[in-house]
């Protein structure tokens, strides 16, 4: 039965369509007559669709999915033991689980990228490796990154408890959902083969005509991210049906929780700019195995159309990575405050004015790039009104704060972190947006210092204040308090002195993606370099915690926060369908201290309700 | 509440007053051209402006830290909604503080630098000099198209004179590029198929030798040799650059 269910016949019907592709492709180049039917780019394309196939369908697609096509019956998916995190599983809570685990450890693998990153850049001179293996190990830090910053916090968390804030019995396509999750190991596997076939060298934003001249490893890089864009767009798809069509009765808009709200709008976010990213791509992969010339000047191609068409992605990316950062630092923080949330209205607000006018401020990435003057100042305007609903978070986060009652826990201590360094990352954000600064300040380490402020500070450190929140939830037990904090306070001094001391050289004229620098930046770069390993040096602290807790940790009750959403009100971990009986949503998530209903109810047979196992401070204690 | 927003004000205060100070810190480069220090006005200007933004999060979340702690697990805070004046107060300063950034020094430094509205580039198309530079995978190349000097190689200085008002016409001959000069604070890509440009009047005396901001320095990813595609840069009197177009212009006659 579970012949085609597993890992194991992905990884041999992926390895088998691989080759078969390759064979296709130099079956027909020998049948229209090339000499050489061995074309290492062109087979290699066609292989890899062929073998993404292979590998989907082995991996539990035909069995799960595939096989109801043809009318067959399908087999169900396992739902115990650890053995169930490998196979084709349609609940969305190991799906998450999946996702968290996957994007980690590809987290930690771009993390000792940028160590070695860092190792080289201590000194100037070429202390540990060449230039080409520099720039290998820069882009694929890059890429990764990107790709653990987009999926990440949407796939892991996402996935894990948007369902169940919604009072849902799982995503609406839970078979989509699995399948957009099987799509990453192969990307991974790609991204990571790029060292062995000449490595990378353009970078992660892979600009033409270099993308196209350069190695093999390019093409492996292009396949890989069409691959992740594809999960991207499918899950969003399912994640906006999910939150259209699944909420529990009762579950209006304006009683939606705000991290719910982050992932509608990635969503969309998502759905709407991602097929960017993927077609330009796929024009440097058509230019380099198809000679169609987009990007070759000289046969009337131009360079900047790929800066626009990735840009027109890779802006909005940037929100699609810090929205889900500023949901889950609002949720936590309105939880950990023990009041209600400041102003909703105007966080929803926030999220949709970033959603409007993420698509139109692309080309402040291009200030310099040669493209007519007239640009520039719409581009300027543009992106330095989105300063606007940015600051609503601001807003938010500090007036749910102002007179609270804070439990300054692990989440709550990087939630805060979270409106700390995007404050730092959005006032450096004003140095880029404005023209005559950017001019110099471009493609230096100040750009460097700002984007990591932004989305290491901004996600990453939400990501880890979800991640120890929901951490009870997703495993039934409960975290060290202690090594957490350990944790945050470690990375945060670790992750503030690296960045905030990065900007300097960048203003003194040190550029980006440099394997060695002038002797005069050494100084700082040696301070930078030792603080990035301290900043490193702090997730060992988080991996120990959340293993040893993940098998040792004290049993978590349902709803050790206290808190009023819907996740808390139903077992840690929840069962298969998440809710014995489904909710009712009877208030707003965040009346903490008001006398108003709670924010859910279970319908009991018989037709009486019973209040929320623990409405948190929510059923009129408090009161104004 | 009224002491709490006192206090936190004054903190807010102290901490913006202390952010303040960094204007007066040596930031920057060497300032090499006129345009440097339009630049350097304007970082110092943004500084300004975005220390007291900056010092309000950290007032607000530090305060709040110290002062609004619980261990009582039972107990809830002040229970205001946020749906009054207060949202709308914030999002009029805020928009307020936006479009004041738009114009000064927004589309104000922008102004001075589009003054060819179509180009592909910064400042005055009209120069007094005017120096073709080529990049190639992973070197640069000089021409001075009025005396027919061209200058690349080991050894070799991309000779420029004081005062004078230099335009850069930036070619790229295989891979994009970026023409970076950071005394001057310039910078514009160098684009295979198109010409761009921009115009500086270097205003001090220098050569890399001294100061390595003087320097041609490559700023976009163009493979390999990426972080060794520099060149040296030499600031002269005018009367000096004079010397060396003759000194090399007889020297190539003399071939």
């Amino acid at each position: 039965m579970h012949r085609f269910n597993s890992v194991f016949a992905g990884l041999a019907l992926g390895l088998l369509g691989f080759y078969l592709g390759i064979s296709v492709a130099a079956l027909f180049r020998w049948m229209f007559g090339f000499e050489e039917v061995w074309e290492r780019d062109l087979n290699v394309t066609i292989g890899y669709m062929f073998g993404l196939s292979g590998w989907l369908m082995g991996v539990g697609m035909w069995g799960r999915w595939g096989k109801e096509w043809f009318g067959l019956p399908t087999t169900p998916s396992q739902h115990d033991g650890w053995g169930r995190y490998f196979t084709f599983n349609t609940d969305h809570k190991v799906i998450g689980i999946q996702y968290g685990v996957t994007f980690l450890i590809v987290f930690f693998l771009a993390g000792a990228l940028a160590l070695l990153i860092r190792a080289e850049l201590a000194t100037n001179g070429l202390q540990f490796f060449d230039k080409a293996q520099y720039n290998s190990i820069m882009s694929l830090h890059g890429i990764l990154m990107v790709a653990v910053a987009v999926g990440t916090v949407i796939g892991a968390l996402g996935n894990y408890v948007v369902p169940l804030m919604i009072g849902a019995e799982d995503m609406a396509f839970p078979r989509l959902n699995a399948l957009t999750y099987w799509m990453v190991p192969p990307a991974a596997v790609m991204l990571l083969t790029t060292p062995f076939v000449g490595g990378l060298e353009a970078g992660w934003t892979a600009y033409p005509p270099l993308s196209v001249v350069t190695q093999t490893g390019q093409t492996f890089f292009n396949l890989a991210i069409i691959t992740v864009g594809l999960t991207s767009i499918l899950g969003a798809l399912n994640f906006l049906v999910t939150i259209v069509c699944m909420r529990a009765p009762g579950m209006t808009w304006g009683r939606l929780p705000v991290f719910v709200w982050s992932m509608f709008v990635t969503s969309w976010l998502a759905l709407l700019y991602t097929q960017g990213f993927a077609t330009a791509m796929l024009m440097v992969t058509l230019d380099r195995i198809g000679g169609m010339s987009f990007f070759d000047a000289s046969n009337g191609g131009d360079p900047l159309l790929y800066e626009h068409v990735f840009w027109f992605y890779s802006h909005p990316a940037v929100y699609i990575m810090v929205i889900p950062g500023f949901g889950i630092a609002l949720e936590v923080i309105a939880h950990f405050s023990r009041k209600p949330f400041y102003a909703y209205r105007y966080a929803v607000g926030a999220f949709m004015g970033i959603l409007g006018l993420s698509g139109v401020v692309w080309a402040h990435h291009m200030f310099t790039s040669g493209m007519p003057n007239y640009l520039h100042g719409p581009f300027l305007i543009m992106t330095e009104a989105i300063s606007v609903p940015t600051g609503l978070i601001f807003l938010c986060a500090l007036g749910t704060i102002w007179m609270g009652r804070l439990w300054l826990t692990a989440p709550m201590l990087f939630a805060m972190a979270v409106i700390f360094n995007f404050a730092c990352g959005g006032v450096t954000g004003i140095f880029l947006a404005d023209v005559p600064t950017d001019i110099h300040l471009h493609d230096t380490y100040f750009v460097v210092a700002h984007f990591h402020y932004t989305i290491v500070g901004g996600e990453i450190f939400g990501l880890f204040a979800g991640i120890y929140y929901w951490f009870p939830k997703m495993t039934g037990r409960m975290y060290n308090e202690r090594l957490a904090k350990l944790h945050f306070w470690w990375m945060f001094i670790g992750f503030n002195v690296t960045f905030m001391v990065m900007h300097w050289p960048g203003i003194q004229g040190m550029n980006r993606r440099i394997a060695d620098y002038p002797e005069v930046y050494q100084p700082v770069n040696l301070a930078v370099s030792i603080s990035a390993f301290l900043l490193g040096a702090s997730f060992l602290v988080f991996i120990y915690n959340m293993i040893n807790s993940w098998i040792r940790g004290e049993v978590a009750e349902a709803n050790p926060w206290h808190a009023r959403t819907l996740e808390w009100q139903t077992s840690s971990p929840p069962p298969l369908e998440n809710f014995p009986v489904l909710p009712e949503v009877t208030g707003h998530p965040y009346d903490y201290g008001l006398p108003k209903p709670p924010h859910a109810t279970f319908p009991q047979t018989g037709g009486a309700h019973a209040a929320s196992p623990a409405g948190g401070g929510g059923g009129g204690g408090g009161g104004g | 509440m009224t002491r709490h927003v006192v206090s936190a004000v004054l903190l807010w205060a102290l901490l913006t007053a202390v952010g303040e100070a960094t204007i007066f810190l040596d930031w920057f480069p060497t300032v090499g051209s006129h345009e440097a220090e339009d630049f350097d006005r304007i970082f110092l200007i943004l500084v300004a402006m975005g220390t007291p933004v900056f010092a309000f999060v950290i007032a607000v979340l530090a305060y709040a830290m110290l002062n609004f702690r619980s261990n009582d697990r039972e107990e809830t805070g002040a229970t205001f909604l946020g749906v009054g004046t207060g949202p709308r107060v914030w999002v009029g300063l805020t928009a307020a503080l936006a479009v004041f950034v738009m114009i000064f020094p927004g589309m104000t430094g922008l102004a001075a630098l589009n003054k060819e509205r179509s180009g592909n580039g910064w400042g005055e198309y009209d120069a007094e000099l005017v120096v073709h530079a080529i990049g190639y995978q992973w070197f640069w190349e000089f021409e001075y198209p009025e005396s027919g000097i061209s200058v690349k190689g080991a050894g070799n200085e991309l000779v420029l004179p004081v005062d004078t008002v230099i335009r850069f016409d930036v070619d790229a001959a295989d891979v994009l590029h970026s023409y970076w000069i950071p005394a001057f604070r310039m910078k514009i890509d160098a684009v295979p198929g198109r010409t761009t440009f921009f115009t500086v009047k270097p205003t001090t005396e220098g050569n890399f030798n001294d100061d390595t901001a003087f320097r041609v320095q490559c700023a976009e990813l163009c493979g390999l040799d990426h972080s060794g595609m520099q060149f040296p840069v030499r600031v002269v009197s005018q009367q000096e650059f004079k010397d060396w177009v003759d000194s090399k212009t007889v020297a190539a006659k003399g071939q």
